[in-house]
């Protein structure tokens, strides 16, 4: 603060001062304060007070006859005491279910099934697979692009690379549902040339196998993947391929033992992106699968909120899943020796 | 792509027996011409370069001496004609496949691999292990003067150090011929004179040949047999040092390798290879260098250190006394004559302490050089 103000006058950087706070506020400290916050605590299960309430009810039904029949003034005045004591319970009940109580606990986290448990730890390795297959398909593009020079680089980038990103996501997946569909463009093709019979529903089921996901996902992130390798191969002197080659080496050797290296932040920042974005992703496994195909672990937190209402629930699950792909990043940075520092350059 | 198919076997031999272990090739450009696309950057070149020679292209900047290395390196395959190296067509053998090793303008060395990494990186390459691979690294590091810092990164080294660890990278390979290209041009003054000697010795010691690129002269005519002054795409003369700077054959050449006073004018007679030359000065006579003919346009140049003062020779100019430049052991006098300007250098002592206004010029037939119109080296 002190230096700030030396070096741009005190308004202003009060004013950065301000906007940093409200930054980390409003970006960080806020959402994910409330989602852990709603993870923390749940709602009194109303099923066992509910019972007792309708206990109570019963019983009042019971007392009330019996002090119906009743002759005698002293026993029947027992009885309605007896009755007004109930009654006076089961309100106190009813406006307990009607506002139960907070729980805090851990509960939410410890909870989890063992199906939603296993969808979970199969999203995790689902994510870490389309991020291998990203890089995979990546690095190759990321290579000709970033070693590509003058208008030929501008080509390739704008009609690989831009054009189709210029389109909504949503379209991008829908147009992939449509290729892989059942009577889908390759089924269609296939029909044509008769390998497959689609009038007997004799199609390739394609959306059906996890992979169909995968391809959507991969199509859909390759961009994150391949920009941050573009960004760092960029920046690798010519010289050193060619000096390599001069020196005798293959070209394997060449990309292990120089481009490699150089491109590992950007081989890091993409995977991290590649893996959060996949690992978090809820459209594209919705719309690929259409309940087909096994759910993403996503799509059980959605439906934690807004199918069984339990936002609590939701949340717990939404903080494991962040607690995972933390925990991914710091692995990934560990892995590849990269610091916060190579990867902010 | 068969990837060992051409690659050589490195020899058993340790540092000591290196210079005898590694044998220089001869280098031959047969006719070769290459270009970009519509602009030719080297025009047809002929060229035999000897084996165990140090031998430096020279000429100004973009006149085509990157494009030649790399032709000679196999990076770049030559539009016509054919490179031979040690009698052996390279033509379709690429750079991993040619006995000849490149040092690049910039180094190009690994900088996330160690100094002995990377002196080890074209050992690695052909497959032998570590344990060997980095004691040989150790010897060429001591030929370079820097066993102590095989462990460093090249970001620790001082300039003049990473180009003894690139000089090393390329010995390690075993090459026959080194391509250099203007391997100094990063360093200071101090440390390129430094390394002109050290590159000079290290040539010696090894015994293959250097083919050294550069648009410095001083380094040219330093440090090796022969030179070859190149200009646009086209190699004007090849020659030793002296004859470069005695006999130059082209005015490019008169003009790029030291200074010259150029004179321009007309050929009035010619007699064997007499020329006189009607100039702003007057009759001019010289020895002829290249065709010319009676009434041609002609330049004549005379250095500066050949002209004298007084009137004792077969030229002889009045001048008048610009001024006095002292460069220490000699003088640099600026006179000015019939709207041309002479640059006479002559020794530093008490003659040329108080010159008059007024002086003569003068100089031998032998030291002007007249040659046809042609381009000159500035302009
Ligand atoms: N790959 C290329 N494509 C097109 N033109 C090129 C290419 N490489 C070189 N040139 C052209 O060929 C000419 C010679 O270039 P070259 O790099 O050989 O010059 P140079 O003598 O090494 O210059 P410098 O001293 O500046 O390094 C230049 O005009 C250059 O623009
Ligand atoms: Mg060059």
């Amino acid at each position: 603060m002190g230096s700030l103000a030396r070096a741009y006058g005190r308004p202003l950087a009060l004013t950065l001062t301000a906007i940093l706070v409200l930054w980390i506020l409003a970006l960080i400290l806020v959402p994910l304060g409330a989602m852990v916050q709603q993870s923390l605590w749940w709602k009194d299960s109303a099923g066992d007070l509910s019972l007792t309430i309708d206990r109570l009810y019963n019983d009042i039904a019971t007392l009330q006859l019996d002090a119906g029949n009743a002759t005698d003034a002293a026993k029947k005045a027992a009885l309605d005491a007896e009755i007004a004591t109930k009654q006076g319970e089961a309100t106190a009940l009813e406006a307990q279910e009607l506002n139960p109580g907070k729980q805090w606990g851990l509960d939410n986290f410890t909870r989890m099934s063992s199906l939603h448990l296993y969808i979970f730890v199969r999203t995790i390795l689902y994510a870490l697979m389309v991020t291998a297959l990203a890089l995979i398909v990546c690095y190759p593009v990321a290579y000709v692009v970033a070693l590509a020079s003058g208008p030929r680089k501008a080509i390739i980038l704008t009609v690989a690379l831009i054009v189709p990103y210029a389109i909504n996501e949503l379209l991008r997946v829908y147009a992939w549902l449509m290729i892989l569909d059942y009577r889908g463009v390759i089924n269609g093709v296939l029909g044509w040339f008769g390998v497959v019979d689609l009038d007997n529903r004799g199609w390739i089921p394609f959306l059906e196998n996890p992979s169909a996901v995968f391809l959507a996902m991969i199509y859909t992130y390759v961009l994150f993947m391949v920009f941050p390798i573009v960004n760092t191969l960029e920046t690798l002197d010519r010289n050193q391929i060619e000096a390599a080659r001069d020196l005798g080496a293959s070209t394997a050797r060449i990309h292990r033992r120089v481009i490699i290296p150089h491109a590992k932040p950007g081989i890091a920042v993409g995977c991290i992106m590649t893996f959060m974005l996949s690992a978090g992703s809820y459209s594209v496994p919705a719309i690929m699968t259409r309940g087909q195909g096994g759910d993403w672990f996503s799509q059980l937190v959605y439906r934690q909120f807004f199918e069984s209402n339990n936002w609590n629930m939701g949340s717990a699950y939404a903080v494991s899943l962040l607690v995972v792909c933390t925990a991914f990043i710091l692995l990934m940075m560990r892995f590849f020796g990269v610091g916060l520092r190579d990867i902010a350059k | 792509m068969a990837w060992t198919a051409g690659i050589r076997p490195v020899g058993t031999t340790n540092i000591v027996a290196y210079g005898s272990s590694m044998r220089g090739k001869d280098v031959r450009l047969d006719k070769v011409s290459i270009r970009f696309g519509d602009s030719t950057a080297v025009q047809p070149t002929d060229l035999a370069i000897h084996a165990g020679e140090f031998f430096s292209i020279l000429g100004p900047s973009g006149c085509g001496k990157t494009t030649i290395l790399r032709t000679i390196s196999g990076f770049i395959e030559p539009t016509d004609g054919r490179v031979l190296i040690g009698g052996e067509d390279m033509v379709g053998k690429g750079p991993n496949e040619r006995p000849t090793a490149l040092i690049f303008q910039n180094l190009a060395l690994f900088p996330l691999m160690s100094v002995a990494e990377n002196v080890a990186f074209g050992l690695e390459a052909r497959g032998i292990g570590k344990a060997q691979r980095l004691k040989r690294a150790q010897e060429l590091l001591e030929l370079v003067a820097l066993d102590q810092y095989g462990d460093k990164k090249p970001a620790d080294l001082s300039g003049g150090q990473r180009q003894r660890v690139a000089i090393a990278r390329a010995l390690a390979v075993e090459p026959s011929v080194l391509l250099l290209d203007e391997p100094l041009s990063a360093l200071d003054l101090k440390l390129r004179q430094h390394m002109r000697t050290e590159l000079r010795s290290i040539q010696k010691r090894v015994g293959i040949t250097f083919i050294y690129i550069t648009h410095d002269q001083g380094e040219a005519l330093a440090m090796s047999d022969r030179v070859a002054v190149m200009s646009r795409g086209r190699l004007e003369q090849v020659a030793d040092a002296d004859t470069l700077y005695a006999e130059p054959a082209t005015p490019f050449v008169a003009t790029f390798v030291g200074e010259q006073n150029v004179l321009r004018g007309r050929i009035t007679t010619l007699a064997d290879d007499v020329a006189s030359v009607e100039t702003p000065i007057g009759l001019v006579t010289g020895r002829a260098k290249g065709a010319l003919k009676v009434g041609d346009e002609a330049l004549v140049m005379v250095r500066p250190e050949r002209i004298s003062l007084g009137a004792s020779n077969a030229n002889t100019v009045p001048a008048r006394l610009v001024s006095r430049n002292l460069e220490g052991p000699s003088v640099n006098l600026l006179c000015a004559a019939a709207g041309q300007n002479f640059t006479v250098t002559v020794p530093n002592g008490p003659a040329v302490r108080d010159l008059p206004e007024e002086l003569n010029l003068s100089f031998g037939l032998a030291d002007a050089l007249v040659y046809p119109m042609g381009a000159l080296a500035h302009g």
